[in-house]
């Protein structure tokens, strides 16, 4: 059985369809891309799996539970499931350890002592352990970023959405969160990343998604993706990008 | 006998009456914007709830009700002069069941900023950025820790200077609540001129008092915010090498 199952899929806003039948499985430390031109769906896919948007059908699945099903807490799927997002979404109103803290606390109802010890352990990971007092608006875009990876991993989850993690960053900054990414890769652990970081797709993850007009247009290892593509479409896209 | 004697003589006379009404007003300004304030909090959550019809149509049809009922209030008060509110609410029910003045009118005075503060507030957790909301229900939030965590302590401090509005509003607008004879500061202004037939100089004295409690109330404001803002500048806690080392970082001009 595959931690999350992704089936048939389709989102549509009003008369725009956006995604059309999206079908792929997640395994146990799996490290997937998700990559293709923007407005072809990726983000939205992503989005639909954390039901931050609902799915107009198909269904997704959790070990092998389907997520929309009444008597499924959507709060506790999504403390497993967790989204890392563009625009950080740090909450302004709390320092860099609260932040960590807090989803610790009031969703897993663990005790402040040990909600603290995580975030120490987590911030430290990230390497902003430092910044522990700091407000989200004190710090740059990358140290923003590392902070909410770290308000992450405090969960404990198993699967962790990178949305566009690094395209709201400065290409200095991009590499500092690349760097936490990788190594969170490395330990195992579970994540799909929607990114425009190719050398990063094409290095690190396992598997590699093409998205092009709310379909999945091509799926395989990166070696494949990258070195042999199949599809027409995925040629030109990554020809377009290897020119720059 | 010249204006300002009159002035000073009013009010070496009847300072205490100016000092009660003071009293009174700013009793009732104080209560009523807090609790309309609690009410309009309560208000904006309720509003805010979200429903499925498809999901759980028992739950969306209350709420569809609740609404209702909430619009209908705040837009009959909003649309009501409180004077008149009072003078409906008093004589014809609070005052038939024994209740004292002043209790029914720090309940209209409530009530009635409620109705104001449910939009007001509704106009903060509007302005919150949706990544926000967002952020907090990714890792598991329910819809109430969303709010009470996360949007409504921030959405507090962008309303604070509606909120500053309404209280010095309070503080004079509570004037008409003389009308189910509370002794607050118009009152006792008029009282204080009847009696030498000098309602202008009373009147002066009750206008400075109204500015010198509103200025003062907007400064108090002003200074709240800027704490709940906090401090620029944090404390780096120890370097990556040696954590014994505290370091007072101001923050870089962006």
């Amino acid at each position: 059985m595959s931690l999350i199952e992704v089936s048939h899929l389709k989102k549509s806003f009003g008369a725009n369809d956006v995604l059309h039948d999206i079908n792929f499985s997640v395994e146990p430390g799996d490290v997937i891309s998700v990559i293709g031109s923007s407005g072809s769906g990726k983000s939205t896919m992503l989005r639909c799996i954390n039901l931050l948007e609902k799915p107009t059908g198909g269904s997704v699945s959790f070990h092998g539970k389907d997520i929309s099903e009444k008597g499924v807490s959507l709060a506790e799927y999504r403390s497993k499931v967790i989204m890392v997002f563009q625009s950080f979404n740090l909450f302004n109103n709390m320092s860099v350890l609260k932040n960590c803290t807090v989803g610790v606390q009031k969703v897993l109802k663990l005790s402040k002592s040990e909600a603290e010890a995580r975030a120490e352990k987590y911030l430290s990971r990230v390497g902003m352990s430092a910044y522990k007092n700091a407000k989200p608006r004190q710090l740059s875009g990358g140290q923003k970023q590392r902070v909410a990876i770290a308000r992450a991993l405090c969960m404990e989850p198993e699967v962790i959405l990178f949305d566009e993690p690094t395209s709201a960053l400065d290409p200095e900054m991009v590499g500092e969160v690349l760097a936490v990414m990788k190594s969170l890769a490395k330990d195992g652990l579970t994540m799909i990343v929607v990114t425009h970081e190719m050398a990063f797709a094409r290095d690190v993850s396992k598997k590699v998604i093409f998205m092009d007009g709310g379909y999945i247009e091509e799926e395989g290892s990166p070696e494949q993706i990258f070195g042999a593509p199949e599809k027409a479409r995925t040629k030109e896209f990554l020809s377009r990008y290897f020119e720059q | 006998m010249g204006f300002f004697d009159w002035v000073v003589r009013l009010f070496s006379e009847y300072w205490r009456l100016f000092l009660e009404g003071t009293g009174y007003t700013v009793l009732m300004a104080l209560i009523g914007t807090v609790a309309g304030f609690i009410i309009g909090l309560i208000i904006a959550v309720i509003r805010t709830v979200p429903t499925e019809r498809e999901k759980s149509p028992v739950k969306w049809g209350i709420m569809k009700v609740v609404n209702f009922i909430l619009s209908v209030y705040v837009e009959v008060i909003r649309g009501t002069p409180m004077m008149v509110q009072a003078l409906i609410i008093h004589y014809s029910w609070f005052a038939r069941i024994g209740m004292p003045a002043l209790l029914s009118a720090i309940i209209i005075i409530s009530v009635n900023t409620g109705a104001y503060m449910a939009e007001i507030v509704r106009g903060g957790i509007i302005s919150i950025d949706k990544g926000q909301i967002e952020g907090a229900q990714s890792i598991g939030m329910t819809h109430f820790q969303t709010m009470t965590l996360v949007v409504i302590p921030q959405a507090i401090r962008n309303i604070m200077p509606s909120i500053g509005n309404e209280f010095v509003v309070n503080i004079k607008d509570s004037s008409v609540l003389s009308v189910i004879s509370i002794t607050e500061l118009m009152f006792m202004s008029k009282s204080a001129g009847g009696t030498y037939f000098q309602f202008v100089p009373a009147y002066v004295i009750c206008a400075v008092i109204y500015f010198i409690l509103t200025f003062t109330v907007t400064r108090i404001l002003r200074f709240v915010e800027k704490k709940m803002d906090g401090d620029d500048s944090y404390v780096i806690c120890g370097s990556q090498t040696d954590f014994r080392s505290q370091i007072n970082a101001k923050k870089e001009d962006a």
